[in-house]
């Protein structure tokens, strides 16, 4: 987690002006404050070790302070209504990210633009949730939350949609102003609504927008609502109306219409026009009539009547491409910034430019890093920069350069985009996809989240174990397994955990079951997990004394089958080859005693030969023997000695008289 | 085939989804489902009505024109929930059964007239292991009154509804963690467990082992849900860790009859259709939703799974528990295209249901009439209109 703290201090010293403080109850200052990060959002504050010296030369005393705090922030991302858009766009992205890795760069264009209205249309779906929960309400401050959330997302579609124009879906023939017109109309949509509302009425020439609302309009390029209205005029048979519905009747649209005509056809048609409104205007057709002449004045491209409008036009942006509209209307994408700084100046007076303006304008300089930098800065989840960053560089909107941590912009913001998901309870799956995308940390930075993700039920371990298994993480996959299989042990669960342990193939922990098994069988006399002992099958192979546990337990039902032959040479087997660990044997020898007792011959005389041997050794070292028994167990046990001693003794000589029998045959 | 899906965001994982059964058996459909939500800072149960009944429910049909918003699930009424809802069971029509994390079961009452749901009773803690790790309650099944609950403890609890003490409990049922219990007949409950075995319990015996064991393979690969064919109930199907489906015969094997490479991640669900066994369907982690459809598969038996479908549900499995004797009685396994279908694999027509390849984890799904349901990690609820099922 080292990079993520150093990054977020960077990220914090750049916008001072965010800062948030918070009062810690209880932890004692005087010590100073310490920190360290948890998963993604989250911080663990504890008290300083140094006493810090107070102005007396007393050091403060504070022995109790071993409070530790948990401070999370959330993001604009962790409220219920919002999260469809996690999981909406999540889809968007994964979709993107494959469409990117095998499409063809015509192909990927359209891919693009698709993308980028599907994100639009998924913001435009949380507004309305909003909007919808905002009516449903009659609590003012959640009334106060969903309006500022709402401003929000306005904010994010015009940025958006801006980009889209500029950045994505690139108009053919560079005619800009069309898809900038109706950007205009629609993120500033005053005029059309009076102009609905003046339709209602009777008589709309005495509302009292109404000339307002025509400003508005033309103001917008929407030359057929303005004729409309001014067709609703009683003056409408006088000569300046008619000189007006004549001009804007001619006025060489700029829509879709002109599509087949060339540019320079249309910008000749232009100038014409302009000449024509240009002479209306000075052989004063308009004279009569203020509004008309005002009206005539915008059609003509007047500097200063747009400066007048200003307070209609709101914002230098819509000022700037209703200029444009009137002064230039085939002005190149690229050209866009040398006209800004007029409409800027008009509006300076209202004080400081806001982040949203220096976003805007970094947008008309075609500047995507200032855009991206500017939006992850403002906005407070960085569900935003994130998206549109990952979609620009799939438009190659992005000169790939490294930023002083090592990573580029578009896997810096990802990866924090990432942080605060995985630092949320439930929504850490969709952050796993997202890191996958980091080329560069993804893995580390995966391997440290699921390191730190905490998973009580066997089914939370499972969809963990296979997000690691996928992307071959091996040393994950063990730990999980690991943590699970301790936490089984821990609550005397062996068979649950051998299951874990068996998963990653984890030999000393199920050696270590096993061993626990074989205890509980000494000491119980029997065992406690047969259907998993008795079909262990071929996973018994892990670990030594996991086979030696399924072979003996093999033996015990061989035994009970009255199988005594395979049982006996089991038993031999088991204790000849050194599979059993020492300290088991006298259990085996023990075992044994059943079979050399019995009528029939079991164990030859080289067999029992070698079982003696087995008991010798035994005696002789007694470490295996004496380890943790009380004595009256040690003298229980050299009775088991002697009794095994006889059997065997007894057994050998048996043995040697049937060998040496010649069967009649 | 693409289905008529029909999507809704719900802010929430959703660890299980389940129809509410029907009030007239085989008669008219279900509009009501439930959900249940898991890892998250505080868990829910749902309740939640799908409007637009394709069957031609004539109330709605006077309004067409929001037709997209109208036919969006809608919120009914919701709980909260302590721990994560590992189970979700109807239990009649207005009772609910839930599995929780922290080893309780709890039983919830749905008021239809007020749409209010509240816990009606609880066994805290059924589930428990001695330190204190929470012990996760895995699976609830119930059959009348009488409900049983298994765990990562590899208890069996048998519990009747309205009594506190549990009327039984099978301390050892199982080494290992049991994933999913199912009622195979009035008193015999299958499990399957973490290291790929199957068991079946017979609660009248007083011994706690189980009456048989069967097997999935050697590997020990973990069995993670069962569903029992509707009508043929020696007939099982379970879905494992790897995402193999396999099917078995209860009367005779140790192993599975089938075994069939499915999907390419745990498989977390699989359903037989109530009135159309040769449809089955199953969900995974890999984010996919499986149709698997065996009725073209040797000679139909869609005719008399019709016939007997009256079984399905809740609480009909009473009027075969006299007819079924285990492992004897007359063989209609000719007629059980599940049990066949190694021999003729390549009829088999599988369809992938959801749209998208790269989705999030498909945890439940649940499937009545022609409309299948599916809760995801993706937090969103699906409803799938599958007209092709006949």
């Amino acid at each position: 987690m080292g990079h993520s703290s150093k990054w977020r201090q960077s990220n914090m010293a750049e916008r001072e002006r965010d800062l948030h403080i918070l009062w810690l109850p209880g932890t004692a200052s005087c010590y100073g404050l310490q920190a360290t990060w948890g998963m993604g959002n989250q911080l663990y504050v504890f008290p300083g070790r140094n006493p810090i010296l107070q102005e007396d030369g007393v050091q403060a005393h504070n022995p109790e302070a071993t409070e530790i705090s948990e401070v999370r922030w959330d993001t604009d991302m962790h409220d219920k209504l919002i999260r469809r858009l996690v999981n909406q766009s999540h889809n968007i992205f994964m979709m993107l990210q494959s469409q990117a890795a095998d499409a063809s760069s015509a192909t990927l264009k359209q891919q693009l633009v698709k993308c980028s209205k599907q994100y639009r249309s998924v913001m435009k779906a949380c507004s309305m949730d909003l909007l919808e929960a905002s009516d449903n309400t009659a609590d003012e401050m959640d009334i106060e939350r969903f309006q500022d959330q709402l401003k929000v997302f306005e904010m994010q579609e015009l940025i958006w949609s801006l980009c889209e124009i500029l950045f994505i879906d690139v108009a053919p023939g560079g005619r800009i102003l069309i898809p900038l017109l109706e950007w205009l109309r629609r993120h500033f949509p005053v005029g059309f609504q009076i102009f609905k509302d003046i339709l209602q009425q009777e008589k709309p020439e005495e509302h009292r927008e109404y000339w307002e609302c025509i400003y508005r309009l033309i103001l917008q390029g929407e030359v057929e609502k303005v004729r409309s209205l001014l067709a609703r005029h009683p003056a409408r048979q006088t000569d300046c109306f008619l000189s007006m519905e004549e001009l804007l009747k001619k006025m060489p649209l700029c829509s879709s219409n002109y599509k087949g005509s060339s540019l320079s056809e249309f910008e000749m048609k232009w100038r014409h026009w302009r000449e024509d409104c240009e002479r209306r205007l000075e052989e004063g057709d308009f004279a009569t009539n203020k509004y008309l002449e005002t009206v005539a004045r915008i059609l003509c491209g007047d500097n200063t009547v747009f400066s007048h409008l200003r307070d209609l036009c709101q914002t230098w942006y819509h000022m700037l491409i209703s200029k444009l509209l009137y002064q230039n209307p085939t002005v190149k994408a690229n050209d866009l910034q040398y006209y800004t700084q007029d409409c800027l100046d008009d509006f300076r007076c209202d004080g400081m430019l806001g982040d949203l303006d220096n976003i805007l304008i970094a947008v008309f300089e075609f500047d995507s890093h200032q855009v991206l930098k500017e939006c992850s800065g403002f906005f407070t989840s960085f569900w935003f920069a994130a998206h549109l960053t990952d979609l620009l560089h799939h438009g190659g909107c992005l000169k790939s350069h490294r930023l002083v941590f090592g990573s580029d912009l578009r896997e810096y913001l990802l990866l924090d985009y990432a942080a605060s998901l995985m630092s949320h309870k439930s929504l850490w799956q969709v952050g796993v996809d997202y890191l996958d995308h980091c080329p560069l940390f993804g893995r580390s930075y995966l391997e440290q989240y699921i390191e730190h993700m905490s998973y009580e039920s066997e089914k939370k371990a499972v969809k963990l174990l296979h997000i690691c298994e996928r992307r071959n993480m091996t040393s994950q996959v063990k730990s999980i397994c690991k943590v699970m299989g301790m936490r089984l042990l821990h609550n005397d669960r062996l068979g649950a955990a051998l299951t874990w342990f068996l998963k990653s193939k984890d030999v000393a922990f199920a050696t270590l079951v096993a061993e626990k098994f074989l205890t509980q069988y000494s000491d119980k006399g029997k065992f406690d997990n047969l259907d998993l002992i008795d079909n262990l099958g071929s996973s018994m192979l892990l670990s030594n004394r996991l086979t030696f546990l399924g072979k003996y337990r093999e033996f015990h039902k061989l035994y009970e089958e009255r199988e005594y032959h395979a049982a006996g040479h089991l038993l031999f087997s088991l204790l000849t080859s050194r599979l059993a660990p020492r300290e088991f044997w006298i259990t085996l020898l023990k075992d044994a005693l059943g079979l050399l007792q019995l009528r029939e011959l079991v164990y030859g005389s080289k067999q029992t030969c070698e079982m003696m041997h087995c008991l010798e050794e035994l005696t002789k070292d007694t470490k295996h023997l004496e380890a943790g028994k009380q004595t009256t167990d040690l003298s229980e046990l050299q009775e088991n000695i002697s009794l095994l001693q006889v059997a065997l003794t007894k057994n050998l000589a048996k043995a040697i008289v049937t060998e040496g029998t010649v069967h009649p045959s | 085939m693409m289905a008529d899906i029909r999507v809704k965001f719900v802010s929430q994982k959703i660890s299980k989804i389940r129809w509410r059964p029907c009030s007239r058996q085989g008669f008219g459909s279900s509009d009501v489902f439930a959900t249940g939500s898991w890892d998250d800072e505080s868990n829910s149960v749902s309740m939640w009505h799908l409007p637009g009944d394709s069957q031609g429910d004539e109330d709605m049909e006077d309004d067409v024109s929001d037709e997209l918003v109208e036919k969006e699930p809608r919120l009914l009424c919701e709980t909260l929930h302590r721990g994560d809802v590992q189970d979700l069971q109807f239990l009649g029509m207005e009772h609910l059964i839930t599995a929780s994390s922290s080893g309780t079961v709890s039983v919830f009452r749905h008021h239809p007239n007020s749409q209010v749901i509240g816990v009606s009773q609880e066994w805290d803690k059924l589930h428990t292991f001695p330190s204190q790790n929470n012990c996760s309650c895995t699976s609830v099944a119930s059959q009348d009154e009488t409900i049983v609950s298994c765990g990562e403890d590899g208890k069996m609890n048998v519990l009747i509804v309205g009594r506190r003490p549990p009327l039984r409990r099978i301390d050892n049922a199982d080494s290992c963690t049991i994933n999913d219990v199912i009622f195979l007949k009035q008193s015999e409950v299958v499990t399957v467990n973490s290291t790929g075995q199957l068991k079946v319990f017979d609660l009248r015996q007083p011994s706690d082992q189980p009456t048989s064991l069967f097997l999935v393979t050697g590997d020990q690969t973990a069995l993670l849900c069962i569903d029992k064919h509707p009508t043929q109930h020696h007939v099982v199907a379970a879905g494992g860790q790897d995402g193999v489906l396999s099917v078995w015969d209860l009367r005779q094997e140790k192993y599975p009859v089938t075994l069939l490479e499915a999907h390419s991640a745990p498989m977390w669900e699989v359903k037989f259709h109530p009135n159309h066994p040769d449809h089955l369907f199953t969900c995974s982690e890999d984010g996919s939703v499986w149709h698997w459809n065996a009725s073209t598969v040797g000679a139909a038996s869609a005719g008399a799974g019709l016939l007997a479908g009256t079984g399905a549900g809740s609480g009909g499995g009473i009027a075969f528990a006299a007819s079924m004797p285990g492992g004897s009685g007359p063989n209609p396994s000719h007629s059980c295209p599940w049990l066949t279908l190694d021999v003729s694999r390549h009829k088999m027509d599988i369809t992938s249901l959801l749209p998208t390849q790269k989705n999030l984890p498909v945890n439940s799904i649940d499937i009545e009439r022609q409309i299948l349901l599916c809760g995801t990690d993706e937090e969103a609820i699906y409803a799938m209109e599958l007209p092709a099922i006949r």
